[in-house]
């Protein structure tokens, strides 16, 4: 069964039509870019399966199920925006995570810190941007979840974070998980996807393997991308 | 995973309300021994001093007050329509569980915050009136003098424990609904894309306009007189059924508000929520 | 070694030449254990679904198999990885005369210039 399904999906805002009668169905084991320009709907999606949100029609369904208590305990997400609190220490943060997700794993977070040289003890609001933003990451990471939501997780990152993401995402893999990665700079993500989905002014334009793109186009998503999306 | 919504967030207002309880008691010691010194000889610059120190405990009680009504709303404001609102609003809670534990909380700390306003308020007197705690609750009938009492006009000490009870409870309803007001004027209010502030205030005063207007309407016509109400003041027994009857009715109206507001808070986090 | 990916070629395929690349250059020698496919795939910077197609196109070309507990092997079969080296080089040779064919060379000029080199 997929484990992220978008049925005739719409969100409005006011005016605004942000995303129109979406179809997509994502499977257990894939790792999916969902590509779009800015504001093409990319981070509405993900609010909507997070619940953040409620569908103006259509249906989101979690491993088969809307989104609420039961999803939220199998999808693990990673925002755009800061949303630790800032008084917290990584430490306490860590605590939140095992009270509240039965598939924190504390010591694969633990690990994760130690390697990337974070002190426990720090508060968020001690800490720099970019650690701040590897926080975050460590604790979405460190979960076994069914569903991994990653909104823009490389976007402003430095190059040896980037790679330090897209090498987590690997040694993460899970056969039984799906992640999905929003992202706009799609030639540093390309090698990790298996799958991607280009989302343009709220529809989506194109659902295929990487694979598949560079075998029928000869060229790079990355490349392909720009063709579709050309101003 | 209420249990744990709590502890979380006692952890969270902890940090600012045990600090502030902290100064509430140091600077009323301080004010104890500054009355005390002042009511000697003292020259004019440590008058000033001492006076000083007595005004910033004064200030210190009335802010510790007020900190507790704005650490209510503002950790509903930051923790769940701000950016922590992401991380909270994924959690694998209901926002029933979210919403009562902001409340049990914040009516926790209302309740800290009067018995330790009321416990230094209490020293202070008792200390600055050189009276000693003994002679002071002597001062006090004594349990079988007010039972005493009570026999002679008829009265009940159940009677007497049920109205405390029903007074206790609209305590407790009423703190529930001053919670709700700003909870459901801010949720309303951020379902919006913009001027979600300001239409969080103007939320709140609409619910002020409509709630006041539904329950004066209601008040006017049920307790126009007493003669309306068919209740007269002759005996202590009736002006206890009175104030029995009166209570629960007051109870009932203020629970039926809460319960307005709560339903309009939840809907506003379930159905409209519209984090920035 | 830095894996580096060409942008017009499924990155399946590439992985596979790699891979290949490796076993008749020796560098994977016949019988040699491989690396799990996740290590493989970091090791790679690449999906673990994609680098499982290259390793399962490998084994359909016969050139690794897998033994269900004890992981994946380079074939010990020398003959077959003779024969892909020989495949290999064929390839290199006849892009080799393309480039050279559109310089202008013919075969005979081609194998004197050879020589010449040598």
């Amino acid at each position: 069964m997929a484990i992220l399904e978008c049925k005739d999906l719409s969100k409005r805002f006011g005016k605004i039509q942000a995303l129109d009668s979406i179809n997509l169905k994502i499977e257990p084991g894939r790792v999916v870019g969902l590509l779009g320009p800015n504001g093409s709907g990319k981070t509405t999606l993900i609010k909507l399966a997070n619940g953040l949100l409620t569908p103006t029609s259509g249906e989101i369904l979690i491993d088969g199920k809307a989104p609420g208590k039961e999803t939220k305990a199998i999808v693990s997400y990673l925002s755009d925006k800061e949303y630790l609190p800032e008084w917290m220490s990584a430490k306490q943060l860590m605590d939140f995570f095992t009270d509240f997700y039965a598939d924190f794993d504390r010591e694969r977070a633990k690990e994760m810190l130690t390697r990337l040289g974070i002190d426990e003890t720090m508060r968020i609001k001690q800490m720099s941007k970019g650690t701040r933003e590897k926080v975050q990451l460590i604790l979405v990471m460190s979960r076994q979840a069914k569903l991994y939501l990653l909104d823009e997780p490389i976007g402003g990152v430095d190059p040896a974070t980037r790679d330090y993401i897209l090498d987590t995402i690997i040694r993460n893999y899970n056969p039984s998980a799906a992640v999905v990665i929003s992202t706009h700079l799609i030639a540093d993500v390309e090698q990790v996807l298996d799958d991607v989905i280009f989302i343009q002014n709220g529809h989506v334009t194109l659902q295929s393997s990487v694979d598949e793109i560079r075998e029928e186009k000869g060229k790079s998503v990355d490349a392909y991308f720009r063709e579709v999306f050309k101003c | 995973m209420l249990g744990k919504l709590l502890k979380h967030e006692f952890r969270a207002t902890g940090r600012t309300m045990l600090p502030v309880y902290g100064a509430v008691v140091v600077l009323a010691v301080l004010a104890n021994v500054s009355i005390r010194m002042l009511s000697g000889n003292v020259g004019p610059l440590l008058s000033i001093f001492f006076g000083l120190i007595v005004a910033a405990f004064g200030i210190c009680v009335v802010a510790a007050g007020v900190m507790t009504l704005v650490l209510m709303v503002k950790r509903f404001y930051t923790n769940y329509l701000k950016d922590e609102g992401y991380l909270m609003h994924t959690l694998p809670v209901s926002v029933h569980g979210l919403v009562w534990s902001k409340m049990i909380v914040s009516i926790v700390w209302f309740a800290a915050t009067f018995a330790v306003i009321g416990l230094v308020l209490l020293l202070t007197a008792i200390i600055q009136t050189d009276t000693s705690l003994a002679q002071f609750f002597a001062g006090f009938p004594s349990w079988a003098e007010i039972r005493e009492g009570l026999d002679q006009y008829g009265i009940r000490l159940g009677d007497l424990w049920f109205i405390g009870f029903e007074a206790l409870l609209c305590v407790i309803v009423g703190s529930l609904f001053t919670c709700l007001h700003f909870y459901a004027a801010m949720s309303l209010g951020h379902m919006f894309a913009k001027d979600k502030i300001l239409l969080s205030i103007v939320f709140f005063v609409a619910i002020s306009f409509v709630l006041s207007m539904a329950t004066t309407g209601y008040s006017a016509g049920r307790f126009y007189s007493l003669e309306s109400m068919d209740v007269t003041l002759d005996t202590a027994q009736e002006a206890i059924r009175f104030a029995k009857a009166m209570l629960g009715e007051m109870l009932l109206v203020e629970a039926v508000q809460t319960a307005v507001l709560y339903v309009a808070t939840v809907l506003g986090l379930k159905r409209g929520l519209n984090l920035a | 070694m830095e894996w580096v990916f060409r942008n017009d070629l499924p990155i399946y395929s590439q992985l596979v030449d790699r891979i290949k690349l490796g076993i008749v250059s020796g560098a994977l020698p016949p019988g040699a254990r491989l690396a799990s496919v996740r290590d493989l795939a970091m090791e790679a910077g690449v999906n673990p679904n994609t680098m499982q197609r290259a390793l399962q196109e490998l084994e359909r070309e016969g050139l690794v198999f897998s033994q269900r507990t004890a992981g994946r092997f380079v074939t010990e079969d020398t003959a077959a990885i003779d024969e892909v080296k020989k495949t290999l080089a064929r390839g290199q040779i006849e892009s080799f005369l393309a480039g050279m064919k559109e310089l202008g060379f013919d075969r005979e000029e081609i194998i004197a210039l050879l020589k010449e080199d040598a």
